[in-house]
């Protein structure tokens, strides 16, 4: 096997390889050479398997591995403070903490130009279906914080306004705990998503459902 | 002279001008009158409520063009009239403020503001859903806060603290989203 390219294949080199018989049209087996050359058997994991490809092997997981690379850098939150925690967000958006470092400044009042959306804040009845909305909203691939106990469980707010943690309705990817929590806890929440970025791995695409819909169709229990 | 009366500071002269006004214009029908540092503040009936409130606003000397605020109260242990509504006028005239209150037995409605200030439409609005203080002539008495679909006052005093409506969403998001 030659060495990994990035480069794609030609129509006429694909032509060739289906009439070998080469093309795999499933993941590569780990044991398979080309794997353990490119050091790939970990990503095919997460990948859902490595495609060898005539001249090379495993484009789709070196081509998500760089668009990871790409958007961990520059992962784009939906501006979307519902309440006090959105206080700490604009703190760690401030020059002390500045998250602009990681390309995370560039809060987008749109949800079509977001990469995802930070729950900062509880989130009342009535603003439930605007937040599923906004999610739905959102482009995949996208990824969710639940900021703060409110966002989480609710918190002491277990009244007749509060919705009972928001991933009740929404996939959520990483709950950030505290009350507010400090911005160097967001900031590790954003850490773990730009980890989760680099993987392609995200809520929506694990658990493959959005809970507000299945309490709609009568399938959830918990709502 | 006690020392909470040394202590009160004086109204100030638009407003000393104004309290004259009003007590010549309704005297007695003005139930109960308080002055605590330097804010003033009336009582009256249900029946006088458009009328004070229209004098506030139309008599020159008065002239409180905003409604800053028109809000409701539930005082269950006041069993005779357990809820209020208390409106704080501004007047940018004269630059001073008035506060006007009335007690309300329950399920007893009060006529509405919204003919002199067309912002009380939301704050009655509000008093409805919170207290179930009904506004007659309001002309769109709806929910502001809480989901169509629910039930209760929630800021009286009886209603319960921690939620009962079943689940954690609470509210039926079927045609929502």
């Amino acid at each position: 096997m030659s060495e990994p390219s990035l480069r794609s294949a030609t129509d006429a080199e694909v032509r060739a390889a289906l009439a070998r018989g080469d093309l795999g049209p499933g993941p590569l087996e780990p044991g398979d050479p080309a794997v353990q050359e490119t050091g790939l058997d970990q990503d095919a994991e997460v990948m859902g398997g490595a495609v060898r490809l005539p001249g090379g092997v495993a484009m789709p997981v070196q081509l998500e591995r760089i668009l990871g690379f790409g958007r961990s850098f520059s992962f784009w939150p939906l501006l979307f403070g519902l309440a006090c925690c959105a206080i700490e967000m604009m703190a760690l958006g401030g020059s002390r903490f500045d998250m602009s470092r990681f390309g995370m400044e560039a809060m987008r009042a749109s949800p079509r130009q977001a990469d995802g959306m930070i729950v900062a804040g509880w989130c009342s009845i009535k603003m439930a279906p605007r937040v599923v909305r906004l999610y739905e909203q959102i482009p995949d691939p996208k990824w969710v914080v639940a900021m703060g106990s409110c966002a989480i469980s609710g918190n002491i707010w277990d009244t007749y306004h509060v919705v009972q943690g928001i991933d009740s309705l929404i996939p959520v990817d990483v709950y950030v705990p505290g009350c507010p929590p400090r911005p160097e806890a967001l900031w590790q929440g954003l850490e773990m998503i730009r980890d989760r970025i680099k993987g392609s791995r995200h809520a929506y695409d694990g658990l493959r459902r959005i809970p507000a819909r299945e309490a709609i169709a009568g399938e959830g229990t918990e709502s | 002279m006690s020392v909470a009366a040394k202590m009160e500071p004086p109204l100030p002269a638009s407003l000393a001008a104004a309290r004259v006004q009003l007590e010549q214009r309704f005297g007695t029908r003005l139930l109960e009158t308080t002055q605590f540092r330097g804010e003033l503040t009336y009582t009256v009936a249900p029946v006088d409520w458009v009328d004070v409130l229209r004098f506030c606003k139309e008599t020159p000397a008065l002239a409180f063009d905003q409604l800053d605020s028109l809000a409701g109260d539930h005082l269950p242990e006041r069993a005779e009239a357990p809820l209020q509504m208390v409106a704080h006028l501004l007047s940018h005239t004269h630059g001073h403020r008035l506060r006007v209150k009335t007690k309300l037995a329950e399920g007893q409605a009060l006529p509405t503001v919204t003919g002199l200030w067309p912002s009380a439409g939301f704050d009655e609005r509000e008093a409805w859903e919170m207290f179930g203080i009904v506004f007659e002539g309001h002309p769109d008495l709806r929910r502001l806060l809480t989901t169509d679909d629910f039930v209760g006052h929630p800021l009286r005093k009886d209603f319960p603290l921690q939620g009962t409506v079943g689940g954690r969403i609470r509210t039926d998001l079927r045609g929502k989203i």
